[in-house]
């Protein structure tokens, strides 16, 4: 008996974004990095087109990171004192296409560096590799508006990707990006609407449907993942719909939340029937990323190299065509 | 025992009080009515008065300002008075008279003016308590049947009267009544129980004519008419605050009273009754009737108010599953309530469906007839509760979405309900921001009611001072856009230009309000939509009650999504529909019988239940921004904005 491929025709498309500039571009990237394009349901390659798998990118910090576990320090501890060596080495050891920079120094709770010394790392960094960055504040909404402006105004000309813009404070960084010509982030706390509202709110700015990236905000596994993956698929079938306020390729910073649980924490001795931390954490962090692929990420942040590794593994193979033809 | 001289606008009223007595309770006693939104609990500061002399006790602050505080304001619910005081009460703290506003307003196509029910044209008269000429024949040897068998016999030949009874004041004059009148007699039969009963025998020549109630038991305003029953008109209306209002501004506040006072349930109960006879009083007074003329009444009211009536208590109307006592209230005897009118009257109030949706609303579908209609119909009540109802002939589905009282006035700092004073329309210059305004009477500006408040939102958004979320722009800069603590505010009027000593402000928190309000309105008309798989296409009409003020600009309630995106034709603006209801059951046994079926009809959507929450506050969340997160629900009010 025939069996005849069920196929759903979507009318819309996920934007099309690209992270860096070559310097035929007018920025001095080597290298660039494409998301989104999608017209069909993640890797369903038979009733649509995915022009671009989704890429994992290694997140770094501006300063020491003070609470990552061992499993982390063994891979980073040695350049973790230094963004741009510690840059190099996400490129050069581990073949990252995208690097995540975040400036956790400039946090007034922390080390406090100014907007100055923010930009002098921008550039330190933007010197030592090729590869495209996204930009993260340290989470203080003042100070990343000052922070982020000046990020921004360093890599003129680079097209980055920067974050975060909130529903509650978006247009000091929108408007930064727009004048410098960057990609923003724009991060809403899993909830479909308020994602959607925050867009419009941009684009009522005159930021481009085409220059912003989704952030879903996606909690770890085991710590409500579920629930940023329903609304991350809720947000994928909008922009199939045609919603265009819901058609930006989507980022999840798997990393900060895979490590930031007991689970990816605790020690041998203390829960000895979760196995070797070496490698619990690795997986944790890889099973979520596996696991919002297909919710409909274009973008991962992971912070260990091997998760990475595995995680794109994956996408190798989901991205063998799969057509019935 | 210390003297507390109250200074209003004119009047001075002097009151004699216990040494430590709460101020707040001696302005009631006195007889003023004073704003209390959160019942005395210290929290709204809206009760704020001046100590001009002597010394009190003042328990808690508030929120009041340095300033203030400077200059001797009291939260009145916060102060104990030990001694002599001179006690001012400013203007913005009190409830002034209620305004009951009729369109008069130009015939601009974008304006909601209210739209007149003729009710006495539509219905057949046939009222709750009715007179009946009756001639018997006379009683002899043969014909030995009772005297009140004699009159049964003779009203049923007139009529099938089913389960007739008769009060024992009749009983104890019928014998003599019949013969001195010859066996001719007027009997008056007042409808009870489903049944009617002989209440009054008059001698044939009786002519003073019998009156009847119909009552609007509102949360904040209560309205009364009084209706001649043989002709079927309005005599005389009389409208006042609700006196519970000094508990509560809202039925959760006043039910969290009654839960929290020993004797709250009965200061409640005492207080609607109050203000009930003292509408009577009024009306009484006015026409030169007696009590005992008013043979019966109808009253209508949400369920809270309902069970505060009665006096029984309400507190599981607001715990979870939410059940109210009674949504079916038997007919009582005015004597059992205390309500001034014939001590054997029958007293009717209107059915309720739910907790949250009562016989205001089922008087409102009768009186609208939306369950006579073959086209769909919604009734929107934009009030503290929200109710909504969505059908036609076939189907009524109705729910409650807590708008709030933002539209009434309630949580927004300058908020007032439509009365003198406030403001009901704005203009906003784009260039220079210049304001322009117009307030109820024309007298200078107190506050902002339901109608300027959505003007002023849709305006604020269109020329750029706030932006779809509510915030203010961040780049907008002017010298009426100021930091308070912890607040943003925009001026709207200058202390020198308002009724008040201060500049009247729109805070984002207020605006924060105003859209949760018309977001949960909103959402409320979507889930019924969705409940019955439909579009707002469907609704051939949009019937909107409430008190707003003079009209609502509906191109702005569009502007905000509050209402619908529909043809401006479809909106009507139909008033005070409870009162209405309340009105037409009175007239008509019919009109009666219906508003019982309509209850028994209307079936009520629980937006707190398992399988309707999560997809209401999906939607609330997406109606909290200007006009919606779904741009394309509002094609009208959104094409002008867009970039192609």
């Amino acid at each position: 008996m025939a069996v005849e491929i069920a196929k759903q025709n979507w009318d819309g498309q996920v934007e099309e974004l690209t992270i860096g500039a070559t310097e035929e571009e007018g920025g001095t990237r080597t290298s660039t990095v494409t998301v989104g394009g999608e017209t069909t349901l993640p890797f369903l390659h038979f009733e649509g087109e995915i022009p671009n798998k989704p890429v994992v990118a290694l997140e770094i910090l501006d300063e020491e990171p003070k609470d990552w576990p061992e499993p982390l320090a063994e891979v980073w501890g040695d350049v973790w004192d230094d963004p741009a060596k510690w840059a190099k080495k996400c490129v050069e050891e581990y073949g990252a296409e995208l690097i995540a920079l975040r400036l956790t120094s400039a946090d007034p709770i922390g080390q406090d560096r100014s907007a100055e010394e923010i930009a002098e790392t921008v550039e330190e960094v933007l010197d030592a590799v090729g590869v495209p960055l996204i930009i993260l504040g340290c989470g203080d909404e003042e100070k990343d508006n000052e922070i982020l402006k000046a990020a921004a105004e360093a890599a003129e000309g680079e097209n980055l990707l920067i974050g975060f813009a909130e529903e509650e404070n978006h247009s000091t960084i929108a408007a930064a990006c727009m004048v410098h010509d960057h990609n923003v982030i724009a991060q809403s706390p899993v909830d479909m609407n308020i994602c959607k509202q925050l867009n419009i709110l941009l684009t009522d700015m005159k930021v481009k449907t085409n220059q912003i990236v989704i952030d879903p905000l996606v909690s770890s596994l085991g710590y409500g993942m579920e629930y940023s993956y329903s609304v991350m698929e809720r947000i994928r079938l909008g922009a199939l719909r045609d919603d265009d306020m819901l058609a930006m390729p989507m980022i999840n910073f798997i990393g900060e939340e895979a490590w930031d649980v007991k689970e990816t924490q605790a020690s041998e001795e203390e829960k000895p029937g979760w196995g070797e931390l070496s490698t619990r954490g690795i997986q944790w962090e890889t099973a979520m990323g596996t696991t919002v692929l297909q919710g409909g990420a274009d973008i991962l942040v992971a912070r260990h190299p091997e998760s990475k590794e595995n995680i794109e593994a994956g996408i190798e193979e989901l991205m063998t065509e799969s057509s019935y033809e | 025992m210390p003297v507390i001289n109250f200074l209003l606008d004119s009047e001075k009223i002097e009151f004699t009080c216990d040494s430590g007595t709460n101020l707040m309770e001696a302005v009631v006693e006195a007889g003023i009515e004073l704003k209390a939104v959160c019942g005395g609990a210290g929290s709204c500061g809206k009760c704020q008065v001046i100590v001009k002399e002597g010394e009190v006790n003042q328990l808690a602050q508030g929120s009041l300002s340095p300033d203030k505080l400077k200059q001797g304001y009291v939260l009145a619910c916060q102060t104990e008075v030990i001694e002599d005081v001179r006690i001012e009460i400013p203007p913005e703290s009190r409830l002034s008279e209620h305004q009951i506003f009729v369109a008069e307003e130009a015939e601009d196509e974008e304006l909601l003016t209210e739209k007149e029910i003729q009710i006495a044209e539509k219905i057949e008269l046939d009222p709750l308590y009715k007179r009946v000429d009756l001639e018997l024949d006379e009683p002899t040897l043969v014909n030995n049947a009772s005297d009140l068998d004699r009159l049964y016999t003779g009203l049923n030949q007139r009529h099938d009267w089913p389960g007739l009874t008769t009060s024992l004041s009749v009983m104890e004059d019928l014998a003599s009544h019949l013969r001195d009148n010859n066996w001719q007699t007027q009997v008056s039969l007042a409808l009870a129980n489903d049944n009617y009963e002989v209440s009054e025998l008059n001698a044939p020549d009786y002519e003073q004519p019998d009156y009847g109630i119909a009552v609007d038991i509102g949360t904040t305003t209560m309205v009364l008419e009084l209706i001649n029953l043989e002709t079927g008109e309005s005599v005389a209306t009389s409208g006042l605050y609700n006196k519970q209002g000094r508990y509560g501004d809202d039925v959760i506040g006043r039910i969290n009273y009654a839960k929290q006072n020993d004797d709250g349930l009965d200061k409640l109960h005492q207080a609607v009754i109050d203000t009930i006879n003292e509408l009577i009083d009024d009306v009484v007074n006015k026409e030169s009737i007696d009590y005992a003329d008013i043979k019966t009444a109808v009253f209508a009211g949400n369920t809270t108010m309902s069970h505060l009536f009665l006096g029984i208590d309400p507190n599981n109307i607001r715990l979870e599953p939410y059940i109210p006592t009674v949504n079916f209230i038997p007919p009582l005897q005015a004597e059992e309530l205390g309500i001034k009118i014939k001590e054997e009257g029958w007293i009717h109030y209107l059915p309720g469906v739910s907790s949250f949706v009562g016989g205001d609303i089922t008087s409102g579908v009768l009186a609208t007839e939306i369950g006579k209609r073959e086209e769909i119909t919604l009734f929107i009540d934009i009030g503290t509760n929200g109710e909504l109802v969505l059908g036609n002939q076939d189907w009524l589905i109705t729910c409650s979405c807590s708008a709030g009282p933002a539209f009434e006035g309630g949580g927004i700092e300058y908020g007032m309900r439509a009365m003198s004073g406030a403001i009901e329309f704005f203009e906003i210059d784009e260039d220079t921001y210049e304001i322009k305004y117009s307030t109820i009477n024309a007298r200078p500006p107190i506050g902002v009611c339901g109608s300027g408040l959505i003007k002023l939102i849709a305006t604020l958004n269109e020329v750029g001072i706030i932006n779809r979320s509510g915030k203010f722009e961040s780049d907008f800069e002017h010298e009426r856009l100021r930091e308070r603590e912890y607040e943003t505010e925009f001026v709207l009027v200058w202390e020198e230009q308002a009724g008040i000593d201060e500049d009247i402000v729109i805070t984002e928190n207020d605006i924060k309000n105003l859209l949760r309000s018309k977001g949960a309105i909103y959402a409320g008309i979507r889930m019924m939509l969705q409940n019955m798989s439909l579009t707002e296409d469907f609704i051939e009409e949009v019937l909107v009650a409430g008190g707003f003020g003079n009209y609502i600009n509906i191109d702005d309630a569009k502007k905000i999504g509050l209402l619908p995106d529909l043809p401006n034709d479809k909106f009507k603006f139909v008033g005070n529909t409870s009162l209405k209801g309340a009105k037409m059951s009175l007239l008509s046994k019919e009109k009666f019988d219906q508003v019982n079926e309509i209850a028994n009809k209307m079936t009520y959507l629980e937006l707190s239940a398992e399988d309707q929450s999560q997809e209401f506050m999906d939607e609330f969340v997406s109606a909290q921004f200007i006009p919606h997160t779904d741009l394309s629900l509002f094609p009208s009010v959104t094409e002008t904005n867009s970039d192609d």
